[in-house]
């Protein structure tokens, strides 16, 4: 009687203790899935600043200026001598940035496997019973 | 049997240790349910287990066709504070806040302690008063953002409990007024306004989504991004457009003119290079523009929406309809006796002078009133005359991919007030009106072999499913290309003949002068015009259509005194940007190749 309850209770305490491993890794699991999406959205929202920060330093008011701080001036037509370049190809045409795709969303980043409930496997084998 | 003393300790060991876990879990559990976080807790309780929120994707971007960023989105940061959590260290907040950003401490506290304006508010945002007595959301940028953060991480640091940083999308445009009115602006809610933010904003805002936040760990999962806005590439060019916006402004100043438009076109496909105007739109400060507006004066984009009588200008396109229905001929002569009545109204020349015997090539060099509405009246007749201009789209919207387009005015004999005396001054620009860029459309056909073009800034969208460009469109064939050679090479000619209006060694434009009188109540002001030019080049081949636009200029009312030294400044900066050889080493290029 007392090995049978010594055993009852070690089966009881494996079971919880996986259960609670179970759950931990869970835990851990979306607590990780919460900073790492905390943290592309501070990247994109950097990487926002710093483009428009170039572009502001870019700007073709700011280039002129810092040209003509430098004792450049526009060229007049006649100061312009043309040549032919065989076989040069012009410069690839502007394509802007893709926009990042929709993407549709999922209760949880972990299978069911991991996150099934108890009551919700009971629930499931029951309601599949019927 | 009794237990022995040993095994009893280590039960009690144990059943203490459990007592002391319980004991703590319970004092958590108090602290959680009515200290001072207890509010938070209860808010996202209200609002299911995790907290339901709207997300809004970016906003597209907006480039130049090379690339150069003209519309953008940065972070700043509301200020909002946890009313609950605040442990008298109201005056510290204040003091921080006040310290980073200039706002009056006294301010801040009392809107920190103003505690009954807020009944049932756990939450309040914090806010500045503005000159007009009005009080506007305290924002902060991400420097000030990373300083108030990590006074929040550092227990060391000043005790800020209870503030928070809430991120705010904002839109900015990082070549400042540069193509303001081309981009128009968006507000603080998000909306498009005029130009291209307000002609594609369903487009560049994307789709906002709702999605439910679960802050539990085992609960977190990936949430539905929202479809994204579209990134548009314009068919703007910055570096013509920062040219032309200097130009203008420079003729604007000299000039004395109350404002202004340039608009550089490609006749060919109809891809707008450049649109200024005076005054200039900073849609990074569009307050004052929102300010002005009122039913006597909506705010436009004087472009699209500011409708004007062309004056001589117009005569191109009467020209234009002569030549194409055979009724006249570029050498035909007119004897010009200084003025003409059409419909019981005397029409007279602008200088009130007669010119004599005159070549069509003659009225439009000297720009003769008298001759255009001879054409008009006894040769082209009203029925033909306004079938021409219905083709031009005269009176009709461009499609012009920019908010806020208008179609101009134009009577023709089904209309109630128009009398046979319009016939006559509408073929010299009276008593019509058109929009720059519905001008520009209607020239496009004659500077581009006959076929009209659409006018568009767009050249590229780009969504998250791939890239699209839109084809050029052309809005009809108003005349032949026989008929658009001919104008041309008279219009060419007409130049050549006034060496002094438009003089660019090497290089040939077409074009032509206007000057308008500006209707009021009261009839014509008498000192007040609208001085323009549109013309194009270089010959043949023309790569560029510019249009010159300046209001009631007062140094001279004249459009070859004003508008057509802005056309050669122009041109002569275009043919060095654009990368176009004079006519001789041009022909020598293709002669080699």
């Amino acid at each position: 009687m007392t090995g049978t309850t010594a055993l009852l209770v070690v089966a009881l305490i494996i079971a919880a203790g996986l259960y609670l491993a179970v759950n931990a890794k869970v835990a851990n699991a979306g607590r990780a899935l919460l900073t790492l999406e905390a943290q592309r959205d501070e990247l994109e929202r950097e990487n926002s600043e710093l483009m428009t920060y170039f572009a502001q330093i870019t700007s073709p008011d700011r280039l002129l200026e810092r040209a003509v701080s430098m004792g450049f001036r526009p060229a007049s037509p006649g100061e312009i001598d043309y040549f032919a370049v065989p076989g040069l190809q012009p410069d690839p045409e502007f394509m802007a940035p893709q926009p990042p795709f929709s993407q549709e969303g999922h209760r949880s980043g972990l299978s069911p496997a991991f996150t099934e409930t108890l009551g919700e496997w009971l629930a499931r084998v029951i309601g599949g019973a019927r | 049997m009794t237990p022995e003393p040993q095994a009893r300790r280590r039960v009690q060991l144990v059943m203490g240790v459990f007592s002391l876990v319980s004991l703590g879990l319970l004092i958590q559990l108090i602290r959680v349910q009515f200290g001072p976080y207890a509010p938070v807790f209860a808010a996202l309780d209200r609002g299911g287990r995790g907290l339901t929120e709207e997300v809004r994707p970016a906003r597209g971007l907006i480039f130049d066709r090379d690339g150069v960023l003209l519309a953008g989105n940065a972070t700043r940061y509301y200020l909002e504070v946890e009313l609950r959590q605040l442990d008298g260290n109201e005056e510290i907040v204040a003091g921080v806040v006040s310290a980073l950003l200039g706002v009056p401490a006294d301010d801040v506290v009392a809107q920190l302690t103003a505690r009954d304006k807020f009944v049932g508010a756990l939450r309040i945002r914090l806010t500045r008063p503005d000159e007009e007595g009005g009080r506007w959301p305290i924002t902060v940028d991400p420097t000030a953002a990373g300083v108030i953060s990590a006074f929040l991480a550092d227990p060391e640091a000043p005790d800020l409990a209870g503030l928070a940083l809430v991120p705010l999308s904002q839109r900015v445009y990082p070549a400042g007024s540069l193509a303001g009115h081309v981009l128009g602006f968006v507000n603080q809610e998000g909306r498009g306004y005029f130009g291209v933010e307000g002609f594609y904003d369903d487009w560049l805002t994307g789709r906002a989504v709702t999605v439910q936040r679960s802050i539990i760990p085992p609960e977190a999962g990936l949430n539905q991004e929202p479809p994204a806005g579209v990134n548009l590439v314009l068919t703007i060019d910055a570096d013509i457009q920062q040219m032309v916006e200097g130009v203008l402004q420079r003729t604007i100043e000299w000039s004395e003119a109350a404002g202004g438009q340039i608009i550089v076109m490609d006749p060919s496909n109809g891809e707008i290079l450049a649109l200024a105007a005076w005054p200039t739109l900073d849609p990074n400060a569009y307050g004052p523009w929102l300010g002005d507006q009122s039913e006597e004066e909506p705010v436009i984009n004087p472009a699209v929406g500011g409708q004007y009588e062309p004056g001589s200008t117009f005569k191109v396109l009467v020209m234009a309809a002569a030549l194409d229905a055979g009724v006249v001929l570029p050498d035909d002569v007119f004897v010009d006796t200084g003025e003409i009545e059409v419909g019981g109204h005397t029409i007279r020349n602008w200088d009130g002078e007669a010119w004599g015997p005159q070549t069509m090539v003659g009225c439009l060099e000297h720009s003769l009133n008298v001759c255009l509405a001879f054409v008009a009246s006894q040769r082209l007749g009203a029925e033909t005359l306004y079938d021409y201009l219905a083709r031009f789209g005269v009176g009709r919207l461009t499609g012009v991919d920019l908010a806020g387009e208008v179609p101009g005015q134009l009577r023709t004999p089904t209309h109630p007030e128009w009398t046979e005396s319009d016939l006559g001054t509408n073929a010299f620009g009276q008593g019509v009106s058109v929009t720059p860029i519905q001008l520009l459309a209607a020239v496009s056909a004659i500077a581009n072999g006959g076929d009209m073009v659409q006018p568009h800034v767009v050249r590229q969208v780009v969504s998250s499913e791939g890239a699209y460009w839109p084809s050029p469109t052309t809005l009809g064939r108003p005349i032949s290309a026989r008929t658009s050679q001919t104008l041309t090479d008279m219009l060419i000619e007409s130049l050549e003949d006034e060496a002094l209006l438009i003089d660019l060694a090497g290089y040939r434009f077409a074009g032509k002068t206007g000057t308008a009188q500006i209707p009021s109540d009261y009839g014509y002001d008498p000192n007040l015009t609208v001085a323009s030019f549109i013309g194009w080049g270089p010959m043949p081949g023309p790569r560029f259509l510019v249009l010159v636009r300046i209001d009631r200029p007062r140094i001279s009312p004249w459009g070859s005194v004003v508008a057509a030294p802005a056309f050669q400044d122009v041109a002569e900066r275009l043919v060095v940007l654009m990368g176009i050889p004079p006519d001789s080493e041009r022909i020598a290029l293709v002669g080699r190749e």
